[in-house]
């Protein structure tokens, strides 16, 4: 019984695997520290999975799992080493030649990503799975006109980083 | 375009870039270890209401003597009694609120019954403080009524020394005592919150200021 649920959840969960890696992305900015929060959230979704009863869908799911475990369970792990993060070495390339370009302003906006609370990150990783504010809403546990305000607050926040 | 926009296109453009995990590397991830502050938290408030339980065990038999002599032993016993009921009644509630730690829960609704679960052991630590705090209360102020009793407790044999300093003595060690316990515990719930729940705190507070 437990295998073949195991089996089940390995295969569904590979096929939506993207959803945690994206989780990680917007969490952690260097190799290692995705790995390991992608493990945590991988585990603490196959503890959960037994009382899934496909009466939501599984990413829905995923999603709150994903983001509870970055916001909530996860702690830093003490093993990690010193590794170069993606936004230093995105600062690098950005100081060393300044255009104008979408490029430039992509790495800009990560960048400001990375620096957000983690409220915020979840917000705006949610915006960007353009997720309704209802879904926002209730993922987080807080009303739909809050989350609203609090995006509108962090829209205007990342604009000004680009256009200051 | 708007800044956003752009981001928003660019963020789907990535979709295609993350890693994909065979189903043997899933399998082996699902085998190892949560490191979650859910788990931790268990095991800690574990820790504490084993480490107050063998505080009681701990106590000498030459202090029931003390009480013998103080004629505190039926009050002692029904303190005991009282004292397990209320442990019992601890352990229920911590195994409730534990047990409600849901991580499908919204992340608000999660954070709160994790700061509840860990409330009611920080609770239980606070009540054997006060009741170690007044019993010691009581103890001294049957035995310092007395001091014909008083002589006797602290010294049986009668030997040859200053009763009153023997007194300072006690009391002083009985301060210092007090103080390494409260050091202790601060030492100990910094940890605890500054390592463990820090980040949970900070947050919790930045969704409850959002919702005023």
């Amino acid at each position: 019984m437990t295998k073949e649920l195991e089996h089940k959840f390995i295969s569904e969960f590979q096929k939506h695997q993207n959803i945690i890696h994206k989780v990680c992305r917007i969490y952690t900015n260097n190799q290692e520290a995705h790995n390991d929060l992608f493990q945590e959230i991988t585990i603490q979704l196959w503890k959960a999975y037994p009382k899934f009863r496909g009466d939501s869908k599984l990413t829905t799911w995923m999603y709150r799992i994903g983001l509870n475990t970055a916001i909530t369970l996860y702690r830093k792990s003490k093993r990690s080493i010193q590794t170069q993060d993606f936004d230093t070495v995105l600062h690098k390339i950005e100081s060393t030649k300044y255009d104008d370009t979408e490029e430039e302003q992509l790495k800009l906006m990560y960048k400001a990503i990375h620096q957000l609370s983690d409220i915020d990150k979840a917000l705006i990783f949610l915006y960007l799975e353009d997720k309704s504010y209802k879904e926002i809403s209730d993922t987080i546990g807080i009303s739909e006109v809050n989350a609203r305000v609090k995006m509108n607050r962090i829209k205007t926040r990342l604009r000004t980083i680009l256009n200051p | 375009m708007d800044e956003l926009d752009l981001l928003k296109k660019d963020w789907k453009k990535q979709e295609s870039s993350y890693p994909k995990l065979s189903y043997n590397e899933i399998y082996k991830i699902v085998h190892k270890k949560s490191s979650s502050i859910v788990k931790w938290i268990f095991i800690i408030c574990i820790a504490e209401f084993l480490f107050w339980g063998f505080i009681n065990l701990l106590i000498p038999e030459s202090f029931f003597d003390i009480y013998e002599k103080l004629h505190l032993m039926s009050f002692l016993k029904i303190s005991y009694i009282l004292h397990y009921v209320v442990v019992v009644v601890f352990i229920y509630l911590f195994y409730k609120n534990y047990n409600s730690i849901c991580v499908i829960d919204s992340t608000s609704l999660l954070m709160k019954k994790i700061i509840k679960t860990r409330k009611t052991v920080n609770y239980y630590v606070y009540y054997n403080i006060i009741m170690t705090v007044i019993l010691s209360i009581i103890v001294n102020i049957i035995m310092f009524s007395d001091s014909v009793l008083l002589n006797e407790v602290i010294n049986p044999k009668h030997l040859d020394i200053d009763e009153n300093r023997l007194i300072y003595i006690m009391l002083i060690a009985q301060i210092i005592g007090l103080l390494i316990m409260i050091g202790l515990l601060w030492l100990y719930y910094k940890l605890i919150y500054g390592i463990l729940l820090r980040k949970l705190n900070k947050n919790y507070k930045e969704l409850e200021t959002l919702e005023v």
